[in-house]
Order: C-alpha cells, then sequence, then structure tokens
C-alpha cells in the first residue's frame, strides 16, 4: 500500500499521510504560538502590575525639582511640576488659604521658557501649605516648618530626602497640616483586627478540621460539612458583610447595648461597627480556608500511623493530641497564614462593619483593658480605597492611595511567600518519613 | 524462703489501669465535644447567611415599591460585567492552561506558577485603584486602539512563533520569552503610532470596558488554575494513545483533550463568572455607578455588590432601603451559589 510514512515523499505531502502530518505540525506550531501568548499576557500583567505600583507607590516620596516657569504675558510662575496632561502642565505653586489651594494649570502655548534655578527652595509652612521661593533662608521666618533646598542637591542628599520622607509617612508624624495620617493606623488597625480574627477562627477551623478528619470521616455527616466549607468559599465578601451589619453588629450588638449598655443609648457601644465585629465577620469570611488547608495537612499524615496507634490502646483524641497535631503544624501554621492573606485584601466586608478614615480613638491604647473591640479601626485597604476615591485633594490623595497599595501588595506577596514556604517544607517532610 | 507472688498494694497495676481508663474516656469525651463544636460552628456559619436573610424578609412580605426595577437594573449591570470579563479573560486563561499542560516540562511549569500565584493574589482594591487612576485616564480616547491591538499583537505573536518555531523546537521554555518581546514590541508599536485615537468615543472614563478589564485580571488566574487541573487529567487519559496512533501534539488536543475537557472548562467559565459577579471594590472603583440599563459595553454600569457597599451603611434597619437591599443580598447569594454548584456538578460530571 502505497503510504507517505517517513519517505520524502510523505514529508512533502504528496501523499494523504504526509498532507495530515504536514497540517498537524502547522497546526501545532499555531498552537504553541497562541498559548504561548496567553502565558506571556499573564506574565505581562503580573509584571506590570507590580512595577507600576513600585514607580507610582515610591515617586511621590523622590524629591522635585522646583521649576520657574517663564510665560509668553512675562509673568513668572516658580512651583513643582505635578501632573502632565495631553497639552497642559499642572504646577504645584504657593499655597493661598490651605494646603492645596495652589494648583495652576499652564497651558504648554504659553510657556516661554522653563529653567531650574539652583536657588530656588521650597517652603512648608506649619500648617501644611507650600510655598516656593528665590533664595533666602527663610528659615528663621515664623510659621515656616521646613525649608528644602530641592535644586541644590545631590545624588546622595536626594536619596537622603527620600528615606526621610518615606520613614515619615510610614511610620505616621506626616508632614505638618498635610492630610492623612500617614501609614501606621493603617497598619496598626489591620494587624489588630487579624490578630483578634485569628484568635476567633483557627481554634474553630483546627476543631472542625479535627472532626471532618477523625471522627466523621467520609459518612453522611462529613460529607455535609465538607458541602458545607465549599459552598462558603464561593460566597462573595460583601454577603458576609452584610451577614455581619444585620447578625453582629444590629442584631447582637444591639441586644448587648440594651442589655448592658442601655444608659448611654441612643449613642451605640457595641451597636454599631467596631474591632469586635469586623474580626468576627472575617472569622466566618476565612473559615473555610481554614478547615479546608488543616484537613489537607491532616489526610497528608499516612494512615498507617493512626492505624497502629489506635492498636496499640490510644483513644482517637490520644492519638490525634499525641501524634497527629504535632504532625499537622506546618498545615495550621500555612492555614494561618492564608486566612490573614484573606483577610487583609477583604475590603468590602469591613465597609460594612467599622472601618472608618479616621479612627477617632486607636483600639489598642494604654488604657485598660489595653483592647476596646468596640471601637472603630483603620484598615490598610481600605486607606487604597479612601485616599483614591474620598480625598478631598486627589493630586494629593492618589499618590498616597499608591503608597499603601505598594505597602499592601507587599504584605500579602510575603504571606503568600510564607505559606509556599511552610507548603514545602511539608511536601518534603512527607517524602522523607513513610512509614 | 519465698518471694511473695503478689504485688505491693502501692503498685497495683489494675486499679491504676481502671481509674486511668476512666479518666481517659472524659478526656476522649470532651474531646470529641470540642471537635463536635468546630464542625456544628461551620454548619451554622454556612445557614447562617440564607437564615439570617429569610428571617429578616419573611415575616413583613411586603417588598417595597420599585424593588423589580431597581434589582432588575442592578443585576442586568452584575451580569453585563461579569460576562464581559469571562468573555476576555476566559481566551488568555485557557491558552495558559493548555501552554502548561501540553506545551511545557514539568519544571517550566513549576517556574510558571509562581507568576500565576502573584497575580492571583493581588488584591482586588489595588486592581480596581490602578483601573481607576492609570487605565481610565488611557482608555477614554483609546478603545478603537484597544481593539486593534487585541487583534494585532496576537497575529504577531503567532506568525513570529510559526517563523521561528525550528530554531525554537530545541529550547521550548524560551518560547514564552519569545512571544513576549514579539508582543511587547508589536503592542509598542501600535500604542506609540496611534492613528487611532478617539476612534470610538465614550461618555465617561468609566465604563462597562474598564470593568470587564479590570475584572478580566482578576479572573484569568482563576480560569487559568482550574483549566489547568481539568485539561492535566484530559491530557493523561488520551494523549498516549493519540501519539501511539500518529497524531500531533496539536492533533490530540484538538480531536480529543478539548471535548473531553469541555465541560470541565465550562465549569471554570462558570466559576469565574460567580467570582466576578460577587466582586464589589473593582466594580465600585471603576464602574462609576451609574445606575443605567445598558447593554453598551461603553456605558457604565452599577452593580448589585457596588449598590450593598455604598447604600446599606446608610440604611435604617427595618426601613424600605434596608428590605431592598436585603433583597438584593438574597439576589447576590443566590447566583453565586448557583454558579459555583453548577460548576462543582459539570466538574464532577468531567473527572
Amino acid at each position: 500500500m502505497q503510504s507517505g510514512g517517513g519517505t520524502a515523499a510523505g514529508a512533502l505531502g504528496v501523499t494523504r499521510r504526509g498532507a495530515a502530518v504536514r497540517r498537524g505540525r502547522i497546526g501545532e506550531d499555531l498552537a504553541v504560538g497562541a498559548s504561548a501568548a496567553g502565558l506571556a499576557l499573564c506574565l505581562v500583567l503580573a509584571g506590570g502590575i507590580v512595577l507600576l505600583l513600585v514607580r507610582a507607590g515610591l515617586a511621590p516620596f523622590w524629591p522635585q525639582p522646583v521649576i520657574e516657569y517663564t510665560l509668553r504675558d512675562g509673568s513668572r510662575v516658580l512651583g513643582e511640576l505635578v501632573l502632565r496632561r495631553d497639552d497642559a502642565l499642572i504646577v504645584r505653586g504657593d499655597d493661598q488659604l490651605r494646603p492645596g489651594d495652589g494648583y495652576v494649570r499652564l497651558r504648554q502655548e504659553e510657556i516661554l521658557a522653563e529653567r531650574r534655578p539652583p536657588d530656588a527652595i521650597a517652603r512648608v509652612h506649619v500648617d501644611g501649605r507650600h510655598s516656593y521661593r528665590r533664595g533666602g533662608d527663610d528659615a528663621h521666618e515664623p510659621g515656616i516648618a521646613a525649608v528644602e533646598p530641592r535644586n541644590a542637591l545631590t545624588f546622595a542628599g536626594r536619596l537622603a530626602f527620600f528615606g526621610e520622607r518615606l520613614r515619615a509617612y510610614a511610620f505616621g508624624g506626616d508632614r505638618p497640616g498635610d492630610h492623612g495620617q500617614g501609614l501606621l493606623p493603617a497598619l496598626a488597625g489591620t494587624l489588630t483586627l487579624v490578630l483578634l480574627m485569628s484568635l476567633i477562627v483557627m481554634p474553630v477551623g483546627i476543631a472542625a478540621a479535627v472532626h471532618l478528619h477523625v471522627y466523621a470521616g467520609h459518612g453522611r455527616l462529613g460529607t455535609l460539612v465538607r458541602g458545607a466549607v465549599v459552598s462558603l468559599a464561593g460566597v462573595p465578601s460583601i454577603v458576609y458583610g452584610v451577614l455581619g451589619l444585620g447578625l453582629f453588629v444590629h442584631g447582637i450588638g444591639g441586644g448587648i447595648d440594651r442589655w448592658l449598655y442601655a444608659d448611654r443609648l441612643p449613642v451605640p457601644t457595641f451597636g454599631t461597627g467596631g474591632l469586635l465585629w469586623a474580626a468576627l465577620t472575617l472569622a466566618v469570611l476565612t473559615l473555610p480556608v481554614v478547615v479546608a488547608t488543616v484537613e489537607q495537612g491532616l489526610s497528608r499524615i499516612p494512615d498507617t500511623q493512626r492505624l497502629g496507634s489506635l492498636a496499640l490502646g490510644a483513644t482517637r483524641g490520644e492519638t490525634l493530641r499525641r501524634l497527629l497535631l504535632p504532625q499537622a503544624r506546618p498545615a495550621v501554621l500555612s492555614a494561618w497564614i492564608l486566612a490573614v492573606a484573606r483577610a487583609v485584601g477583604a475590603v468590602a466586608p469591613l465597609m460594612l462593619v467599622g472601618v472608618v478614615k479616621y479612627a477617632p480613638a486607636s483600639p489598642i491604647d494604654a488604657a485598660f483593658p489595653y483592647l476596646h473591640p468596640s471601637r472603630q479601626f483603620t484598615h490598610l485597604g481600605f486607606a487604597v480605597y479612601d485616599q483614591a476615591l474620598i480625598s478631598p485633594d486627589a493630586l494629593v490623595g492618589v499618590p498616597r492611595a499608591y503608597s499603601a497599595a505598594l505597602l499592601l501588595v507587599a504584605l500579602v506577596l510575603v504571606l503568600n511567600a510564607a505559606a509556599g514556604l511552610v507548603g514545602r517544607r511539608l511536601r518534603d517532610r512527607d517524602r522523607a518519613f513513610t512509614i | 524462703m519465698s518471694v511473695p507472688l503478689r504485688a505491693e498494694p502501692a503498685l497495683d497495676v489494675a486499679a491504676l489501669v481502671q481509674r486511668r481508663r476512666v479518666s481517659r474516656r472524659r478526656r476522649e469525651r470532651a474531646g470529641r465535644a470540642l471537635a463536635a463544636i468546630g464542625a456544628g460552628a461551620v454548619l451554622a456559619s454556612m445557614l447562617a447567611i440564607p437564615l439570617f436573610l429569610l428571617v429578616e424578609l419573611l415575616p413583613s412580605a411586603s417588598v417595597p415599591d420599585g424593588t423589580g426595577e431597581r434589582l432588575g437594573v442592578l443585576l442586568g449591570g452584575t451580569l453585563k460585567a461579569s460576562v464581559l470579563a469571562v468573555l476576555l479573560a476566559f481566551p488568555v486563561g485557557l491558552a495558559a492552561a493548555v501552554h502548561l499542560v501540553c506545551f511545557s516540562t514539568p519544571l517550566q511549569r513549576s517556574r510558571w506558577r509562581p507568576v500565576l500565584d502573584l497575580l492571583a493574589a493581588i488584591p482586588t482594591v489595588v486592581l480596581g485603584l490602578i483601573a481607576l487612576t492609570w487605565l481610565a485616564p488611557w482608555l477614554q480616547s483609546r478603545i478603537a486602539t484597544l481593539l486593534v491591538l487585541a487583534a494585532v499583537v496576537p497575529a504577531a505573536v503567532i506568525a513570529s512563533l510559526a517563523v521561528f518555531a525550528p530554531l525554537l523546537r530545541a529550547h521550548p521554555a524560551r518560547r514564552p520569552f519569545v512571544a513576549l518581546a514579539v508582543g511587547l514590541a508589536a503592542g509598542g508599536v501600535v500604542i506609540g503610532w496611534d492613528p487611532w485615537a478617539g476612534a470610538i468615543a465614550v461618555d465617561s472614563p468609566w465604563n462597562g470596558v474598564l470593568v470587564a478589564l479590570a475584572l478580566g485580571v482578576a479572573a484569568v488566574p482563576l480560569i487559568c488554575t482550574v483549566g489547568a487541573d481539568v485539561l492535566q487529567r484530559a491530557w493523561d487519559r488520551h494523549i498516549d494513545a493519540a501519539v501511539a496512533l500518529g497524531a500531533s501534539r496539536w492533533q490530540a488536543l484538538r480531536s480529543l483533550v478539548l471535548p473531553a475537557a469541555a465541560s470541565g472548562l465550562t465549569a471554570a467559565a462558570l466559576l469565574a463568572l460567580g467570582r466576578c459577579a460577587g466582586e464589589t471594590m473593582i466594580v465600585l472603583m471603576a464602574s462609576g455607578n451609574t445606575a443605567i440599563a445598558s447593554a453598551d459595553p461603553r456605558d457604565g454600569l452599577r452593580s448589585l455588590s457596588a449598590e450593598l457597599a455604598l447604600s446599606l451603611p446608610g440604611a435604617e434597619r427595618g426601613g424600605a432601603l434596608w428590605r431592598t437591599l436585603l433583597i438584593a443580598t438574597l439576589v447576590l447569594f443566590v447566583l453565586s451559589f448557583a454558579c459555583n454548584l453548577a460548576a462543582a456538578r459539570l466538574r464532577a460530571r468531567s473527572a
């Protein structure tokens, strides 16, 4: 029979079999190309987003030079360049009455020349206003908090300036009068919330996973609970927020208020959003993650160990306590890290149950009992949203939002990397000890 | 002299064991109760949401006026955003999954997973921020450019990889990077040259296209992960027989693996749909929150979740707005639950 097969005639597509082989090869090349394009796009998206965040999040802290624009009509504007739109520049000049009211829009046609005078300085007033001058040492003038000779800085000087601004923003104590309180309150609020949530969710989640693995097994109750865990994982986070608002804040919180704090009504104590309800809501949100991860860790332990322990007369509880749980420690740690990573990124439910822009009083302070679960708090993810949309001065708010976003993403990535490391140690250990 | 056979009373082993057995049993029961409490808490959490909604809504069966139209608009907005997002994300996710499963080695697979994990880990607040502040101004006048990009860049990448195929066959790991380089070059040319700026007009920078893009970025890792899982199973089942019969990998993919994995891939799309329907922050920040019912992607939209986030803090408990919003929550819950259930059924069927 004349078949192309591997002969030269076949490779050239002269016979029908050879034509099919060539079609297959062309199709394969096209498929490889298309699928590689998809993968490359994922890389572009991931890398692009991180690079954009780093650039936009760190740029506001780099000292901008003070530029003098000479306009066509002879006047001069001294300030720093903030934004470059299609055909216009937005320059920040002297603030008149409040910080942020000195923005000027200059059209490209108007500008005759621009230069950076080496003696131009930026001055920060105590109420947060900025003004720009040529020369002169105004540090002794009343009302000036700081003088920045930006154009005269060397690269090392700029680096030091950058570091100082970054440190000031990150640890609070922001420049005088500027909006916002720096990132420290948001970070502290986030960490307190996450800690409280962990105290609630970890014991419950581990208990549920233990019950699933040891007592329920694959019976009806076990399948029911596992189904519940999977369904819970798919519920949108805002629905948890509604549950938190309706059931916890109004329902239980209102009840506590009527019961214990009736004399303070109608000012709510527990009947409004606060740390406790937010932690409880996030605990319900992250419960499926914890249960699934811990149960997965427990099921990795070879069954022979459990059977041997039972054969030697230990009860199921003792087997659990002395044999299984110690081996499941990496899984428990991994579950905790994943829960924290999920909680740090969940902003929507918190908008309903207690996060605010400026917490009037920190939920942790030096007054007994040191932790005040009924108080409101700030959150890093919420700071991103609120700086971007609600801040009164968009040209300052948006860069701050990017700085908060950078910190948030860095935190989440570190957590996920830690979870990955713990997971890898789990797998290595499983490979090492197989009985 | 004989040694007494009976042990000393202080070491009465039998009595010791007897006493310990009681305390062990008690501890066992306590431990089991604790574990059962945990499991009960999980069940309670699952039931809490629908039960709470029903308890709040059922007693007075009155539906406030205008709820129907309002919810209709919101549901339409949610579906518009989600469907557009999945339409954009599905090809990308599927392509990435196909490349990972079918055309790369396990080493490459393990190297690319962190990229997808990175994409999946980015909080949606951050995606919303980028869409709102960076993408929106650019996209406002460049929708036509986007369409041209979507047509030209894949064509350029595919063409270049087909041309360089003989060279790359020896180095399969370099394919995505060649694709990356060619794609960036082609994209740079299109964006830099850009004679189509302003060709397609939009009223507002915050519109359906922007939301679809941002939601799509969030959905791609989910589709890729679930799709890769499904494809791997179908691939392992069919590839040996296909290669034995002389098919190329593409022919096996096209005629055997993809049809076998079709229901699983639909499940992946449904999961992504459910996830996008419940997504709040991106839609809140990038959609403009305009409550209009329009199928045109250039118009804004308002979704159920964004409405909840915006209106619920100000709603008085028990009032008409409260009831309407709780009904909206119920609709959202049922929608995402249905998507997840359907996806789980499809996956169970294909496995």
